[in-house]
């Protein structure tokens, strides 16, 4: 087996999975961020309506 | 009034209003001419190698000019609400756009007579030659710069950062029409005729323009009417 | 309930591509002319069709928004649109990535690579815009209409980069003419379904984002009329 074309191989299946994982990651912070926002927003409008 | 002498009720206004200020048409014309003196400095080219990148030339240069004209179609509308009282009038919101639309391709094609001589002389390209054949080439790619831009300059009216999202959004969906329009410029300019490979170059700009008259023709009712 | 599903449909992913990536490299054998590096094809070509699955989702539900006005299609779009983008970036990393071994460049203008990246351009134009729009019937209204234009845009593209004067370099087209050995369509064909497990498990997590996004704005404007 022709040692190089098994390196591209490697190089090729990592940066695939690093893109995936780093979309993961954006949605993952996106959601703890909207998640945060509507746990505050609902507890102020709990407040007002008190 | 028709929808169609309503577009050059509309159409007629914009050149007027643009004619006496020559606002837009000025920064355009000069900015072309700009570029062509930039890409003298940038490439230093012998002159086959300077016929092979000429169309590509000319059409970075219109295309160009073409945002900055585009840009200001609806802009312009803005100041004192007059776009919504042009929506409000009876004229239909397809009038409205096809008007700034012919009132933009007007005005593209008299940047394009300036820098068109001013290119020639400067890169010593000999466009006279085939200049009926140029000429369809330059009124269906205008008409698809206008027409896409026209559209997108209603899309980003009120965005923020108007300037700067109007040709990251143009340029991407100008590429097949400016590939076709650079292709056959080119060919033209080294004394090819419009048969052959260069005739399904002119027919992907008929497409091209065919397509997005419609859409955004269609379209366009659900953009100005929010 | 949502979450359920989303969370089943990932681990199906997970579970459908290991035993893939099983089969792929430890049942098939090298490649005669690529060795070991033509494996990259079971993600690669997957990554390019799911892409193309997901921005034709997109353009049918930014269509249904402009004719309903309801906001969940235009979730589905943004959603579709984003995990469309981010495959097209996989499919153009990881084949410059095989191209560099076998090609020896990491780049050519050739014609699927060309579309593809007018693809992501197109579409990354779209979720530029969408950010600098803030009333939110407009920012739904636009980005849907730049998601059509967008779509209408890739047929040209493909119609222009087969202009005569582009050249190609890349694969034939194995899948039409039945030129992939037996051995390897099974996996190929998993490798299909396993990106769009993924992919579908990511839109699904953007969506539910989207909605609560939106529940945010709606909280926000009742905390303000208080």
């Amino acid at each position: 087996m022709d040692i190089t074309n098994l390196t591209f191989l490697f190089y090729g299946y990592s940066a695939g999975w690093i893109i995936i994982t780093l979309f993961v990651l954006m949605l993952v912070a996106r959601g703890r961020k909207i998640d945060g926002e509507l746990a505050r927003l609902k507890a102020l409008v709990e407040d007002r309506e008190r | 009034m028709s929808g169609l002498q309503a577009a050059w009720a509309i159409a007629r206004k914009d050149l007027r209003t643009e004619l006496r200020t020559k606002e837009s048409i000025n920064a355009a014309a000069s900015f072309a001419l700009v570029i062509l003196v930039l890409f003298s400095f940038a490439f230093d080219l012998g002159r086959e190698e300077l016929y092979a990148i000429s169309g590509g030339l000319l059409w970075l240069v219109y295309s160009f000019a073409g945002a900055l004209i585009v840009n200001r179609g609806f802009a312009r509308e803005v100041p004192n609400d007059c776009l919504d009282v042009l929506l409000a009038s009876p004229a239909p919101a397809w009038s409205l756009f096809v008007g700034k639309a012919v009132s933009a391709f007007f005005l593209l094609m008299i940047v394009e007579a300036i820098s068109l001589p001013v290119f020639g002389l400067f890169y010593n390209i000999r466009w006279m030659q085939n200049f009926p054949q140029l000429l369809v080439v330059i009124l269906l790619a205008t008409w698809g710069i206008t027409v896409v831009g026209t559209a997108f300059s209603a899309v980003t009216v009120n965005v923020r950062l108007r300037e700067l999202m109007l040709p990251v959004l143009l340029y991407p969906v100008l590429i097949p029409l400016l590939i076709g329009a650079m292709g056959t410029t080119t060919a033209l300019f080294a004394g090819e005729s419009l048969a052959g490979d260069n005739a399904s170059s002119l027919r992907l700009l008929v497409g091209f323009d065919a397509i997005y008259t419609a859409l955004a023709v269609y379209l366009i009712e659900y953009v100005l009417i929010v | 309930m949502r979450e359920k599903a989303t969370y089943l449909l990932a681990l199906l992913a997970a579970v459908v591509m290991i035993g893939n990536l099983h089969t792929i490299f430890t049942q098939l054998p090298d490649e005669a002319m690529q060795g070991a590096v033509y494996r990259i094809i079971f993600v690669h070509v997957p990554a390019a069709i799911n892409a193309d699955i997901f921005f034709t989702i997109a353009l049918v539900t930014a269509i249904l928004f402009l004719a309903t006005k309801k906001f969940i299609y235009d979730s589905v779009t943004v959603a579709c649109v984003e995990v469309g983008a981010m495959l097209t970036l996989f499919n153009l990393v990881t084949g410059s990535i095989w191209g560099r071994n076998q090609w020896g460049i990491w780049w050519a203008w050739d014609l699927r690579m060309t579309g593809q990246l007018m693809c992501f351009l197109l579409y990354m134009g779209y979720l530029l815009v969408r950010p600098a729009i803030s009333e939110p019937t407009q920012r739904a209204t636009m980005s849907s209409i730049v998601a059509i234009f967008a779509y209408a845009d890739i047929p040209l593209v493909l119609m222009a980069i087969r202009l005569p004067n582009v050249r190609t370099q890349h694969p034939g087209p194995v899948l039409e003419t039945g030129g992939m050995a037996p051995a390897f369509r099974g996996p190929f064909a998993i490798g299909i379904l396993a990106m769009f497990l993924i992919s579908a498990a990511l839109v699904l997590v953007r969506l539910h984002q989207e909605t609560a996004q939106r529940e945010i704005d709606s909280l926000r404007r009742e905390v303000h009329a208080r």
